[in-house]
């Protein structure tokens, strides 16, 4: 490869890796919103993905072919256990009873001297290969699209615009709602996961309040008609502050207005197209 | 010492209740996350220090600078929220909104005031503080107290007690059907702003006074604290808001006191958690529908 | 190929050094400008431009002036390695200074470690800092070498026991708190309690009860600033007084902390390497510049940031061309004295010497050398 080339390859690795990631974090936020939930839990699930691999790495040695897939059974799990009280609320309730438990896991993380407290973990090999996480994120947009088209997609489509009237048409809601939260947290676990071993260093205060909103943000801008909304939004909103790095300080400003202006002007997302789908 | 931990538990959930209780309001009438509502608190605090600064005594510069709060939060909210409401947006497109301009707000006060952090001059109330009983506490925390106790009762005679507390009530319960009574809920929307956003700056200047740091982030650090107040007491529910208040203060302190310090931020989580699985109501509440 | 363009470079430079003298040499600075810790990288960043402007007088590698570029990180992991990868990869740095937190600093030196260009932290103070390569030196004291120092003026102050407080949530903090209890351990001090807070929090009033009715002879802490400046405006609330001692961490040394607290303050002992009123004519130099640039008191970030920024110009010097690894080796050969006092740089890249750390009492809301 050419010198020039490189560099900027390097250059800009990182956010590579971040707009792969960031691409994920927002279809484990697109499944819950399609499904009409406003689960806000994604952060937390992608912490245990994290800390979860990590431990497998570090403690255990496992290879990372074996640690990747694993990653998700923490979240699953926490998802499973949680589920059950936390899916009868729903609206804003869910919304901030999913943000309770990402901070009690903050505690624990801060808490728990095996998982590094404030220090976090560090010295992660770095497995994750930019081209991993776009196979990922390639894979998961190509289930979430055939998954949205076929009846599935329609009932959680029947969920979202009405949860009461889909139960009716004979939709099992309660598991569809489980469903998703777990497809969820496989999503937000693998992400976690992959960022892990993607910048040799974890710490607790990445996977709290501001990560969730942040992750939320993702889709909302996005539009959540398909799974590629959410994704274009992730993009978006990690390439703005480096395109405002020349602003310095202001561009948190700036940053925060594009997305009141894109939810005012744009109430469907920047990507108002809807999936299409085969007639019932 | 046990004495003096559930003083420091009631002073601290009288900080909690004061920031919560405009936040109950905003949310349970207007029906939004409003996550601007801290940065109402913010300003209300940098008033107060400019109006400190000035010359002015606290007793005129804590109204002056919840009026100054209030105005904040009512041109905020217009710019922000009126279009929203006027198409009946969900609560999603308002969290987004407001997300995006709490971001925006507190990176241009930053850049505007700067990050350090300022204390309001140390003579405004005086340095004192009563011994009794083997208790201590300082005036400025008494101030917390009494002001809470007032403000909490003022607000209950409001809507409780008045033609406006009908309609703000009215509001809260059935939008669509104020709307048609004939109540101008655009209005209503502005003026229930004003007065959430004044009882935002108003506690912002007293527990800016009390830990003695104002700066402009101070209003988002007490947002996940008020998250718990609100939905523990119940949306909407002043008493419940105070009530709440008190109890996240008293928990938090009894368990670093007695139990790990370390687990005083979870233990107010993992309550809100709790709650939120067995009584989705509030812990005071009466049902509401909404919530399941 | 990076090597041979610089041998290139350095050949031409042999040849024709008028021509190439005007170029400058790229150098990098990864800060927190925004964001709620923006006030550390808004000081390191005062100290590193009047560094610059002293440097940039008589420029280096024979009048080649150097240009800084100074970058937000926002105080984020991801915000800090973006960073420094766009300093290195496209202006081209042949060094790095910061980032400002530990924890940053855990995430970017790897990536710069790796790249092979020379990272100087100026306020990263945690263990294990240069553990990660040995691409990786600091400038700022270890908390290590400074709490013993500080330790030991509280017992001869008559110490026997002492309570630990510390933030739980910042990686500086914790790892402060570790020092300190080592620290305390090996000094013979008994520990009565533990308790910590999170750096966020305004009310520290249940741990302090509790410590209180223990009744330890000091209160270590461990904490930036804000935090240490709110637990001591509230341990005088509940009627802490003269009686006890406390110790503050390297977060305590801030003129903030009599700005926040203001008498609250008073009697508390901090370890420092650097003290504003130092008499030696360099650091006086240097308050004075500040003063005059800036229009305030200069603090021990932005002390130790200048420092920093005139040992890199120095070692740049000594390399004799603006080469990344020739800039790290020269670094080692660090013989610099300057606000800070005489400073190397230990094998293991750390400063080698304590003997600056004075220590230093808050009175009347500012600090003086503690008798």
């Amino acid at each position: 490869m050419e010198a020039w080339l490189d560099d900027l390859f390097w250059t800009y690795q990182n956010l590579v890796v971040s707009l792969g990631i960031n691409g994920l974090l927002a279809l484990s936020m697109y499944v819950v919103l399609a499904a009409g939930q406003l689960s806000l839990g994604q952060a937390a699930f992608m912490g245990l993905g994290a800390y979860s691999s990590v431990l497998m790495t570090l403690a255990w040695g496992w290879p990372f072919w074996l640690v990747l897939p694993a990653s998700c059974v923490a979240p699953v799990a926490f998802a499973l256990a949680v589920g059950g009280p936390t899916l009868r609320l729903s609206g804003v309730y869910l919304a901030i009873a999913t943000i309770g438990m990402g901070e009690v896991l903050r505690a624990i993380y801060l808490n728990v001297d095996a998982l590094g407290g404030a220090l976090g973990l560090s010295g992660i090999p770095e497995q994750a290969s930019p081209l991993l996480i776009y196979a990922v994120l390639a894979a998961a947009l190509a289930v979430l699209w055939l998954v949205g088209r076929s009846g599935l997609g329609r009932a959680m489509e029947a969920m979202r615009e009405d949860a009461t009237a889909a139960e009716a048409t004979g939709v099992d809601v309660r598991r569809m709602r489980l469903g998703v939260l777990v497809a969820s947290a496989v999503l937000a676990g693998l992400a976690g996961a992959l960022s892990a071993h993607a910048t040799d260093f974890i710490g607790p205060n990445d996977y709290g309040f501001e990560p969730a909103v942040t992750i939320l943000s993702f889709a909302l801008l996005g539009g959540v008609g398909s799974p590629f909304g959410p994704v274009l939004g992730a993009s978006v909103l990690t390439l703005l502050p480096e395109v405002f790095r020349d602003f310095a300080n202001l561009r948190l400003v700036f940053n925060g207005i594009v997305i009141v202006l894109a939810v005012l002007f744009l109430p469907r997302g920047l990507l108002a197209w809807r999936m299409p789908r085969r007639a019932a | 010492m046990l004495a003096q931990q559930l003083a420091n538990g009631v002073l601290l959930g009288a900080t909690y209740a004061l920031f919560a209780l405009g936040f109950t309001l905003m949310f349970g009438v207007l029906r939004v996350i409003n996550l601007v509502y801290g940065f109402y608190f913010t300003a209300g605090a940098f008033f107060s220090l400019w109006l400190a600064q000035a010359g002015w005594p606290l007793i005129a510069a804590l109204p002056a600078a919840a009026v100054g709060a209030g105005v904040v939060a009512v041109a905020l909210d217009w710019l922000l929220l009126t279009r929203l409401r006027r198409a009946h947006a969900d609560e999603l497109a308002s969290l987004m909104v407001t997300l995006g301009a709490v971001l925006a707000l507190y990176a241009a006060a930053t850049a505007w005031l700067g990050p350090d952090i300022r204390r309001l001059p140390p003579d405004l109330v005086g340095g004192g503080a009563v011994d009794a009983i083997g208790v201590r506490v300082t005036f400025a925390q008494l101030l917390i107290l009494a002001a809470c106790g007032a403000l909490v009762g003022l607000l209950v005679l409001l809507v409780r007690g008045t033609t406006l507390g009908l309609a703000i009530r009215a509001m809260a319960e059935k939008p669509d059907a104020a709307a048609l009574m004939g109540i101008d809920t655009a209005r209503l929307a502005a003026l229930v702003s004003f007065i959430s956003g004044s009882l935002a700056g108003a506690g912002g200047v007293l527990i800016g006074l009390n830990f003695n740091a104002i700066h402009p982030y101070m209003g988002e650090q007490m947002m996940l604290r008020g998250f718990v107040v609100v939905i523990v007491g119940g949306l909407g529910d002043i008493f419940g808001a105070l009530l709440a208040g008190l109890l996240l203060g008293v928990v938090e302190v009894l368990t670093a006191g007695y139990l790990a310090s370390g687990l005083k931020e979870a233990v107010g989580f993992a309550i809100l958690v709790l709650v939120l699985w067995t009584r989705p109501a509030g812990l005071f509440g009466r049902a509401d529908a909404r919530r399941a | 190929m990076r090597r041979r363009a610089a041998l290139v470079a350095a050949v031409l430079l042999a040849v024709a050094p008028a021509a190439l003298a005007a170029e400058p040499v790229p150098v990098g600075a990864v800060e927190i400008l925004s964001g709620p810790n923006a006030a550390y990288g808004i000081a390191i960043k005062a100290g590193l431009d009047l560094a610059l402007d002293a440097v940039n007088a008589k420029g280096v590698l024979g009048g080649r002036p150097i240009a800084l570029t100074v970058e937000d990180s926002g105080g984020t992991k991801d915000g800090a390695i973006n960073a420094a990868r766009k300093l290195i990869g496209r202006d081209k740095v042949v060094a790095l200074i910061g980032p400002t937190l530990s924890n940053e600093m855990f995430a970017v030196g790897p990536v710069t470690n790796a790249r092979g260009v020379p990272t100087i932290g100026t306020s990263t103070t945690a263990q294990g800092i240069t553990d990660i390569g040995p691409f990786i030196f600091r400038t700022s004291l270890p908390e290590s070498d400074v709490l013993p120092v500080t330790l030991k003026k509280a017992i001869a102050r008559g110490a026997k026991t002492i309570a630990l407080l510390y933030a739980n949530d910042d990686a500086f903090s914790k790892s402060g708190f570790d020092t300190m209890q080592a620290a305390a351990r090996a000094a013979g001090l008994r520990i009565v309690a533990t308790e910590s807070f999170g750096s966020k929090d305004t009310d520290f009033s249940a741990q302090l009860t509790k410590i209180k009715s223990l009744n330890p002879d000091a209160i270590g802490i461990s904490a930036l600033v804000e935090p240490i400046s709110g637990v001591m405006l509230q341990a005088r609330q509940l009627g802490l007084g003269k009686e006890t001692l406390f110790i503050g961490g390297n977060g305590a040394n801030s003129p903030k902390l009599g700005q926040i607290a203001g008498a609250a303050a008073d009697g508390m002992l901090v370890g420092s390497p650097w003290f504003v009123a130092k008499p030696d004519r360099l650091n006086q130099d240097f308050v004075t510049a500040f003063r005059a640039k800036y229009g305030k008191e200069p603090d021990q970030f932005a002390a130790q940031a200048y420092d920093a920024m005139l040992i890199l110009a120095e070692a740049i010097d000594r390399a004799g061309v603006a080469e990344p690894a020739k800039i790290r080796d020269a670094l080692l050969a660090t013989d610099h004295t300057g606000p800070m006092g005489p400073f190397h740089f230990t094998d293991h890249r750390d400063p080698s010497s304590t003997e600056g750390v004075v220590v230093l009492e808050m009175h009347g809301g500012a600090f003086r050398i503690a008798d």
